[in-house]
C-alpha cells in the first residue's frame, strides 16, 4: 500500500497547505503567505509522483484540485482600475482607432453612403413612398411629434419631473445595446456589423430626408447638434470592433484559426470599451443638455465644437506616450 | 517503436484522446487536468441564469413600482431600463470576471470560466465572451451557432469562448462514485507495451468497476477487445488481470 504511505507521509503538510488557501480564498487578512510558493511547489512534486507512481484516481483527483486553487490564488491579478481606466481613455483607445484606420475607414463609408445617398434622393425627389416604407408611420407620427414645428416640441415634451433622467436610461439602454450588437454581428464573417451600419446608414438618411421635407430642420438639428458627434463616431467604431473580430474569422494569414481568433479578440476590445464609454457621454448629453431650450447658435456653437474636439481626440491623443509604450 | 507521449507528433496537432481532461503544463513544471464542461450542463446553468435574471427583474420592478411614487415616475421608470440594460449585457460579465469565476447558475451548477491556461479570466476576456452572447445566441433561441461551435472544437468552445480564450471547466471535486472490484486470481501481462494514459484507463476501469452491473462491464471491456482479444466475460476477467499486473509492477 505504497499510495496510502505516502498519504500519510505528507498530510500534515497537505493540510497546512490547504488551510493557507481556505483563508485566502475567503479573502481573510493576516494570513502568512511566506511560505506559500514552496508549499505550492512541493504539492505541484507531489502530484507529478503520484500520478507517476498511478496512486489512483482519488489522490489525484485531490491533488489535482489542491494544484489548480494554488495556481489561481498565485497567479491572481493586480489592481489599479482606475489608473488603467485614465490611461486607456487618454491613450489606449485612440491608438487603437487609428492603428485600425483602414477598418475605420471600411465602417464610416458603410455608414455615410447609404446615408448621403438616401437624403440626397429625398432631397431631389420628394417622393415619400421610399421613405414611408424605410420608416413607416409610426416613426413618422413621432418624428412630427418631436420635430413638427419650430416651437420648443421636444423641452416640452421633457418639462415633466424626470423625463430627462429617463431619456437617459433609454439611450444608455438602446444605444450601447446597438454599440454590441454592431460588435458581436462581425463574428459571422463581418456581415452582421456591416448590416447594422449599413441598416441605420439608410434609416438615419431617411430621416433626415423627410425632416427637410416635412418638419422643422431647425429643431431637428438643434437637438441633435450635441449629441451627434460621439453617438455617430461610436456607432462606427462599434463597427470597426465588429470587423475586427470578422476578419480574425475570414483572414487568419499564417496563424491558425484559433490563434487568430483569439488575437482578434483582444485586439478589438479597446475599440469595443471605447465605443461603449463614448456612447454613455453621448446618451448624457442627449438626456440633459440637447433638449435644453437654448438658443440656436448655442446649440450648433456647443456641437461643431464637440465634433471638433472628438475628431482632434482621436487623431493626436496619446500620439507621444503611444510611441513611447510601442518602443519599450 | 514506442513513441514518448510528450514528443510532439502530426505538427504538434494532439492525438485524440481517450476522455475530455485537458492537460495543462504549468510554469512550476507539472501538469494540471481540466474537466471540461459539455454542452448539456451548461445549458442547464444558462437556464437557471434566464430564472435569476427573469425574477430579479420582475421583483425589482416591482420594488421600483412602489418607489415611483416616491421617486417619481419617470425615474422609477429610467432605474427600470438601466436594469433590464445591466441584465442583458452585464450580469454574465460582472460575474465571470468576478473572483468566483462563474455566474450564479454556472456556479450551483458547479461549473466555473477559466483561461485556457488554467488562471482566472481578466474582465476583458469576460466581456468578449458574454457579447458574443448575441453571436452564439442566433438563430434565437436555439443557441444555434454556439452549439456548433461547441461541438466542433475539442475543448467545448463557443465562439465567444473562441474569441476570449476561454474554457468552462468543471469547478468542484468531481463526486467519485468508487468501488473497486476484488482483485482477480489471474494477473496477466498485456501483449503490447501500454501509453501511461491507457495504463490509467485500465486502473480506473478496476477502481470503478463495483459500480457497475456485469453487464455494463463486459460492454466496456469489449471496447478493449483489440487489447485483450477476446469478447465477453474472458475479455473483462483478462482486462482485470492486465489491471492486475500493472498494479503489482509499480
Amino acid at each position: 500500500m505504497q499510495g496510502k504511505e505516502f498519504e500519510e507521509k505528507n498530510a500534515q503538510r497537505w493540510a497546512a497547505y490547504e488551510q493557507t488557501l481556505d483563508a485566502l480564498e475567503k479573502r481573510a487578512q493576516g494570513v502568512d503567505v511566506s511560505g506559500l510558493p514552496s508549499m505550492f511547489r512541493e504539492i505541484c512534486t507531489d502530484l507529478a509522483l503520484a500520478r507517476h507512481r498511478m496512486y489512483g484516481m482519488p489522490m489525484n483527483e485531490r491533488l489535482n484540485t489542491l494544484v489548480i486553487r494554488g495556481h489561481k490564488i498565485i497567479h491572481r491579478r493586480a489592481g489599479g482600475t482606475w489608473e488603467k481606466l485614465l490611461r486607456f481613455m487618454a491613450v489606449d483607445f485612440p491608438v487603437a482607432v487609428r492603428a485600425e484606420w483602414r477598418l475605420l475607414l471600411v465602417a464610416t463609408l458603410t455608414f455615410v453612403l447609404p446615408m448621403l445617398g438616401v437624403a440626397l434622393a429625398g432631397f431631389y425627389w420628394p417622393d415619400f413612398s421610399w421613405v414611408e416604407v424605410v420608416l413607416g408611420p409610426e416613426m413618422m407620427g413621432s418624428l412630427d411629434n418631436m420635430y413638427g414645428s419650430s416651437d420648443r416640441q421636444i423641452a416640452n415634451l421633457r418639462a415633466e419631473y424626470g423625463s430627462n433622467f429617463m431619456m437617459f436610461c433609454h439611450y444608455i439602454m438602446n444605444n450601447i445595446g446597438i454599440d454590441f450588437r454592431i460588435y458581436a454581428g462581425g463574428i459571422l464573417a463581418c456581415l452582421g456589423s456591416l448590416f447594422f451600419l449599413f441598416y441605420n446608414g439608410i434609416y438615419f438618411g431617411a430621416v433626415i430626408a423627410y425632416i427637410h421635407v416635412a418638419c422643422s430642420t431647425e429643431a431637428f438639428y438643434t437637438f441633435v447638434a450635441g449629441h451627434s458627434s460621439f453617438e455617430l463616431i461610436a456607432m462606427v467604431i462599434a463597427g470597426m470592433a465588429g470587423l475586427r473580430i470578422g476578419l480574425g474569422l475570414l483572414n487568419p494569414g499564417r496563424k491558425t484559426l484559433r490563434r487568430s481568433l483569439m488575437d482578434a479578440g483582444r485586439r478589438s476590445l479597446p475599440l469595443i470599451f471605447g465605443a461603449a464609454l463614448m456612447t454613455f457621454v453621448a446618451a448624457g448629453i442627449e438626456g440633459f443638455w440637447s433638449a435644453q431650450d437654448l438658443p440656436p447658435m448655442v446649440k450648433y456653437a456647443t456641437g461643431i465644437t464637440l465634433w471638433v474636439l472628438v475628431i482632434f481626440y482621436l487623431a493626436f491623443a496619446g500620439r507621444r506616450a503611444g510611441g513611447r509604450s510601442r518602443a519599450a | 517503436m514506442v513513441v514518448h507521449p510528450t514528443m510532439p507528433k502530426n505538427n504538434g496537432r494532439q492525438e485524440p484522446r481517450l476522455d475530455t481532461l485537458q492537460s495543462i503544463e504549468l510554469a512550476e513544471g507539472v501538469e494540471i487536468h481540466l474537466r471540461m464542461a459539455g454542452p448539456y450542463v451548461r445549458v442547464l446553468a444558462y437556464l437557471l441564469d434566464l430564472l435569476i435574471r427573469g425574477g430579479v427583474s420582475i421583483g425589482v420592478g416591482l420594488l421600483l413600482l412602489l418607489a415611483g411614487t416616491i421617486l417619481g415616475f419617470n425615474v422609477a421608470m429610467g432605474l427600470n431600463m438601466l436594469l433590464s440594460f445591466f441584465l442583458m449585457f452585464f450580469y454574465y460579465v460582472f460575474f465571470e470576471a468576478g473572483k468566483r469565476g462563474a455566474s450564479p447558475g454556472k456556479r450551483m451548477m458547479g461549473l466555473r470560466v477559466v483561461d485556457t491556461s488554467g488562471a482566472p479570466i481578466s474582465f476583458g476576456q469576460s466581456f468578449v465572451r458574454n457579447m458574443l452572447r448575441f453571436a452564439d445566441g442566433m438563430p434565437i433561441p436555439f443557441y444555434g451557432f454556439g452549439l456548433l461551435s461547441t461541438l466542433m472544437t475539442r475543448r467545448f468552445q463557443r465562439l465567444g469562448d473562441l474569441l476570449a480564450n476561454t474554457v468552462v471547466v468543471y469547478d468542484r471535486l468531481p463526486n467519485l462514485h468508487m468501488a473497486a472490484l476484488p482483485p482477480v486470481l489471474e494477473s496477466r501481462a498485456p501483449g503490447v507495451p501500454l501509453t501511461r494514459e491507457e495504463q490509467a484507463a485500465l486502473a480506473g476501469f478496476r477502481e470503478r468497476g463495483g459500480m457497475w452491473s456485469e453487464a455494463r462491464r463486459i460492454e466496456l471491456a469489449d471496447h478493449a477487445s483489440d487489447l485483450s482479444g477476446a469478447t465477453g466475460v474472458t475479455g473483462m476477467t483478462r482486462l482485470l488481470g492486465m489491471a492486475h499486473w500493472l498494479g503489482e509492477k509499480h
